[in-house]
């Protein structure tokens, strides 16, 4: 018996029973004594079967049964040895007794499982189910106690050493678990994130964010902080941003603290080319005493490695710090970890071997993040300028962020949160306590700015919906572990707005906060703080603790939470306002897991990815990285797309494939926008001495001139720095165009507002718009007028006045065709087959046309156009202005909506000559289609 | 929803007492340097019998929902709420439900007044300073619709 099998056996019979006993007369006692050997004699299987063989069968041949047994049964050793004697009425009983304690045996080998590991084993398996083990209802009712008793028996093994394995690539959130059973996950950015649930829910996800609440986890955002004096930080800053774009860093109701703000960041003094990304940023409120102030700047992790070092070189912070440094107090207790040079993002994707960190010896092995998604472990967080004082932090994973989105997040957040109990401050007044919040009562400030913010919240308990407060609120709240308050069932959170109707006061108290928003002191909260983060953090209840509900005091930590409310209005006068909604929750670090079922038990939806793309969609903004075409990251993420795609269109099968040349699209996989602002640029420039003239056969023939010089330029043009494109971003140009997109008889013409209102569109204001925004494209969103749903990478074309008069006498008329195209590249790409194969046995009598030929058969791939593209605004019978970069039928308005970018020059020659009742009615066209849609444009500012 | 009749009607000082005199200045504000965003009117709770009238649906869409809420959905009583532009399609809608109902339904009209906020963003930021909100008021109309035919059985 080898070993192996050996050890199955040997576990197979662990539980059965040791001997057969039964009261013994003398003789059996010495064979006992006799054959025992100690622990050798089990009565088994085989031998049960045996021995029952015997019991029916007694005339059988004894001797050779009691050879063949040897003397492992009792009754038989006895029997062979009596075998001489006739039988004695002494034997009778010795016989019962003998057969009775083997049935006793036989039936305690029965009652006792004979498979150690799982209870579901013993069943057949037609009988087994999914998941078995882990819900033991879905056994037999006969197994299901035994199931259960071996299921409390099992040991917890600590899996974090294993989960620290699994992250050393991808950096998990707080709640991955979570989220790994009940989502697709993907590996983006460093992290590991959810994209969407397995189950079926895009409606249902789409339902909760109109009317109820959806939750996504954006813990994965990161943020810098940084500290310093006030007018040295803003004069770093505003390098960074430009006041044409919107509020900047330095905008009043920000710096306040009061509200959060949002801004695109650039290049130092860049603007308008240049530009990084979006970030999101919060001031902390000025607290008395402190002269430093502190900035949070929250970042997509695809920014953060631009945002970084320009953030660097901009507050002049170079020096890396080895412990993290507090301008205002120093803490001897700061991370002594001596921290190496900085790592870019790049060599963490190259897999070298990363050390784990461990702070102390002390600390649980079970404290498991390493680092972040963005840096290695042992990079610095911190760097500080000599020369003007000021500190940046990275935070990043050290709060968590939430995203509540959908009008009753409100109700959600007002039943899950309660305020903080107060601690009894005479009991504890003698000694100190490890736990902050204990500490944090006995000062009586402190005390009174906690009822203040508890008052706001109780007040805003009483509000329906986010929309009523204003945008961008900041409350900073201490709240109690929110698991102790957990409902026994799911319940669904509703609002409740008339709770005393008779108060007077309450009224009053809730029109002033939503007239005024939150007063600024009650802004101020303890998340700030990093010695109190960590406390909260060290000292958090235990899940287990927590689930059994064991005598926890509810003043052990006080978690910290602050909410912002955003809400953005923008656009919103058509769409479904109340979709806008939506919360932002800051976090200290706490067992997120458990935050998360307790929204669920509260009717939340929680999604991923996929449903915050559909977000930014519905709210008509763009998404980074997929909308910032400008930006590092957004190309980044163009060139990723692209390769993705084309893996795609490889995998099908050749005659599967859609043949994009035939379908006129150049470009089904990516969108040149450099191209198209630069045939614009020249298109327009060049035209416009002649524009009165029938531009659309005018623009064919130039642009057909113009594609040798753009592809000789594109050559010329790679040596020197080429002028990129830009995205316009200035407001009050946004403004003035979004006005001349809309026909004037509309009603939002007569909205608009200052310069819009005061210039209509003219060759002269054209001229000067251009003139100011050479080489840009702008933002838009489009509605399809009739059916269908637009894709991505979708071409925007201008209509023909033939088409404008067709849609004029009926709008529901369904658009223009385009023409097929002829594939010329295909019969070149068979006949590179056929003489590659006659060619093959020959391979020195050179190819002639091969050499001439410029694309080579190796980079042809049939139905693409080959590098470089043709003009790629005059390749089709409509002037291409731009594209799409998301589409989709948009459950909000009903129809199918694009949103994209669009040449600005393009834009403004198209719109010059249409007619001003149809003016913004353009074309669109998906990429594996020949008809063009009608489609309203709408610049949202 | 509308426009406002009344720009800076009421202009709520804010709760920093040094910036009572930039709310004042909202009364003489510069178009050019604000602008204008409307917050949602206040929602209340609604029982399946409320039908709030909006400008955005399709009428005949919103005159078929109430159609239903009387005929199969076991209502007696319907009301029919509209606030501003949209009070004269809420009228509408009773009065065309009272039509097709052969003078069953009895209708009871009430009047009130809706407080709106707006939002005013100064678009200079840096040196206008704070937002401000100002309240305005809105009419709106409620409508009770009751069957006062005897219930078939």
């Amino acid at each position: 018996m080898s070993a192996a099998k050996a050890k199955r056996r040997e576990k197979k019979m662990r539980n059965q029973p040791a001997n057969v006993q039964y009261p013994s007369p003398p003789q059996v006692e010495s064979r006992a004594e006799n054959g025992g050997g100690g622990e050798g004699l089990h009565l088994t299987g085989t031998h049960d079967f045996i021995s029952a063989e015997h019991l029916f069968i007694p005339q059988r041949p004894v001797k050779a049964l009691g050879v063949s047994l040897s003397r492992s049964d009792p009754f038989m050793y006895a029997r062979s040895r009596s075998q001489f004697s006739p039988l004695s009425p002494c034997l009778a009983g010795a016989f019962a007794r003998a057969r009775a304690a083997e049935v006793s045996a036989m039936l305690k080998a029965a009652t006792k499982t004979t498979c150690s590991s799982h209870v579901f084993q013993v069943l057949p398996k037609h009988m087994r189910r999914r998941a078995m083990s882990h819900n033991t209802k879905r056994l037999p009712r006969r197994l299901r106690d035994v199931a259960n008793r071996m299921k409390r028996k099992e040991p917890v093994k600590s899996k974090s050493r294993k989960f620290n394995r699994r992250q050393r690539k991808n950096i998990w959130l707080e709640t991955h678990i979570w989220h790994a059973k009940r989502f697709h996950m993907v590996k983006k950015w460093g992290y590991c994130l959810g994209v969407r649930p397995t189950y079926k829910c895009y409606r249902p996800c789409y339902r909760a964010m109109s009317s109820h609440c959806l939750l996504q986890d954006l813990s994965y955002y990161c943020c810098i902080e940084l500290k310093g004096e006030e007018d040295k930080l803003l004069a770093a800053l505003t390098q960074l941003t430009c006041k044409e774009a919107g509020p900047t860093f330095a905008a009043a109701m920000f710096l306040s603290g009061a509200r959060q703000g949002s801004v695109t960041v650039y290049r130092a003094g860049r603007y308008p080319s240049d530009p990084l990304g979006p970030v999101t940023f919060l001031w902390r409120p000025q607290t008395p005493g402190l002269t430093h102030r502190q900035l949070w700047i929250w970042a997509h992790p695809a920014l953060k490695q631009d945002l970084l070092p320009e953030l660097q070189s901009a507050c002049q912070c170079s020096e890396a710090v080895a412990p993290p440094v507090e301008p205002e107090v120093s803490r001897a207790e700061a991370d002594p970890t001596p921290r190496a040079e900085p790592n870019p993002d790049n060599e963490l994707k190259a897999g070298a071997k990363r050390k784990r960190r461990c702070k102390d010896g002390s600390e649980p092995p079970a404290k498991r993040i390493l680092g972040d998604g963005t840096r290695l472990p042992t990079s610095p967080v911190t760097w500080r300028s000599s020369s003007t004082g000021l500190v940046i932090n990275d935070l990043t994973m050290e709060i968590i962020r939430y995203r509540l989105i959908g009008p009753q997040s409100h109700s959600v957040l007002a039943e899950t949160l309660e305020a903080a109990t107060v601690c009894d401050v005479s009991s504890l007044q003698e000694e100190f306590s490890p736990l902050w919040w204990p500490e944090h009562c006995k000062d009586q400030s402190n005390m009174n700015l906690h009822q203040q913010q508890t008052d706001v919240f109780n007040v805003l308990k009483g509000i329906y919906s986010t929309g009523e407060l204003p945008p961008g609120t900041v409350l900073g709240l201490t709240v109690d572990d929110p698991r102790l308050t957990l409902p026994r069932q799911k319940v669904k959170a509703v609002p409740c707005v008339n709770q005393d109707p008779g108060k007077i006061c309450y009224e009053e108290k809730r029109n002033q906060l939503m007239l005024q928003g939150v007063p600024l002191q009650c802004c101020q909260s303890f998340l700030w703080e990093r010695s109190v983060r960590d406390n909260v953090t060290d000292n958090k209840i235990s899940e287990q603790d927590a689930k059994n509900q064991t005598e926890i005091e509810d003043n052990q930590t006080g978690w910290l939470i602050s909410m912002m409310s955003q809400k953005h209005v923008d656009s919103a006068r058509h769409r479904h306002k109340s979709s806008l909604d939506y919360y932002r929750l800051y976090l200290s670090k706490v067992p997120m897991f458990s935050f998360l079922s307790l929204q669920v038990y509260r009717e939340v939806r929680v999604s991923g990815l996929h449903m915050s793309l559909k977000h930014s969609q519905n709210k008509a903004a763009p998404h980074f990285p997929h909308d910032y075409p400008d930006c590092p990251a957004g190309s980044r993420f163009q060139e990723e797309q692209e390769a993705e795609f084309l893996d795609m269109f490889r995998r099908r099968p050749p005659a599967k494939r859609t043949n994009y040349i035939k379908q006129g699209c150049l470009a089904p996989f990516r969108c040149p926008w450099q191209q198209l602002a630069e045939e614009w640029e020249l298109l327009v420039t060049d035209g416009g001495a002649d524009r009165k003239g029938d531009v659309q056969t005018q623009m064919t023939r130039k642009s057909h001139e113009v594609i040798e010089e753009v592809t000789s330029q594109q050559n010329v043009a790679a040596a020197s720095p080429p002028s990129c494109f830009t995205v316009l971003r200035n407001r009050r140009s946004l403004r003035l165009l979004s006005s001349w997109c809309r026909p004037p008889t509309c009603r939002g013409q007569r909205r608009g507002r200052g310069a819009a209102a005061a210039l209509p569109l003219s060759d002269s204001a054209v001229t000067s718009f251009h003139a100011a925004h050479k080489m840009s494209v702008v933002w838009v969103r489009l509605t399809l007028l009739s059916k269908g749903k637009p894709e991505a990478h979708a071409m925007v074309c201008a209509p023909t006045a033939e088409d404008l008069k067709l849609f004029g006498k009926s709008p529901e008329n369904c658009g223009p065709q385009e023409p097929p195209h002829k594939d010329h590249y295909k019969s070149r790409i068979n006949r590179k087959k056929k003489s590659s194969k006659t060619a093959t046995p020959s391979q020195e009598s050179d190819n002639p046309t091969a050499s001439t030929d410029p694309h080579s058969p190796s980079d042809l791939l049939q139905g693409l156009w080959p590098d470089p593209l043709p003009s790629v605004v005059s390749h089709c019978s409509r002037v291409t202005l731009g594209w799409v970069t998301q589409g989709d039928f948009s459950l909000a308005v009903g129809r199918g909506e694009a949103l994209g970018f669009v040449s600005v020059s393009g834009l403004l020659h198209t719109l010059l000559k249409q007619p001003p009742e149809l003016r913004g009615t353009l074309l669109l066209r998906n990429p594996t289609s020949l008809h063009y849609r009608f489609v309203r444009l709408n610049i949202d500012v | 929803m509308t426009e406002p009749r009344n720009p800076g009607m009421s202009s709520v000082p804010q709760s920093n007492p040094s910036h009572t005199e930039s709310s004042s200045q909202a009364v003489e504000m510069d178009p050019v340097e604000y602008t204008l965003r409307k917050r949602l009117p206040r929602k209340l709770p609604k029982r399946r019998n409320d039908v709030y009238v909006n400008m955005k649906t399709d009428f005949r869409a919103q005159l078929a929902r109430c159609q239903k809420l009387l005929d199969g959905g076991g209502h007696r009583e319907i009301c029919v709420h509209g606030l501003g532009l949209a009070i004269n399609r809420a009228i509408n809608i009773a009065l065309q439900l009272q039509a097709s109902s052969q003078g069953a339904l009895q209708l009871a009209a009430n009047t009130s007044t809706v407080e709106l906020i707006d939002d005013l963003e100064p678009e200079d930021p840096d040196e206008a300073g704070e937002p401000m909100t100002r309240t305005r008021n809105n009419s709106a109309i409620h409508i009770k619709g009751q069957d006062s035919n005897p219930r078939p059985p």
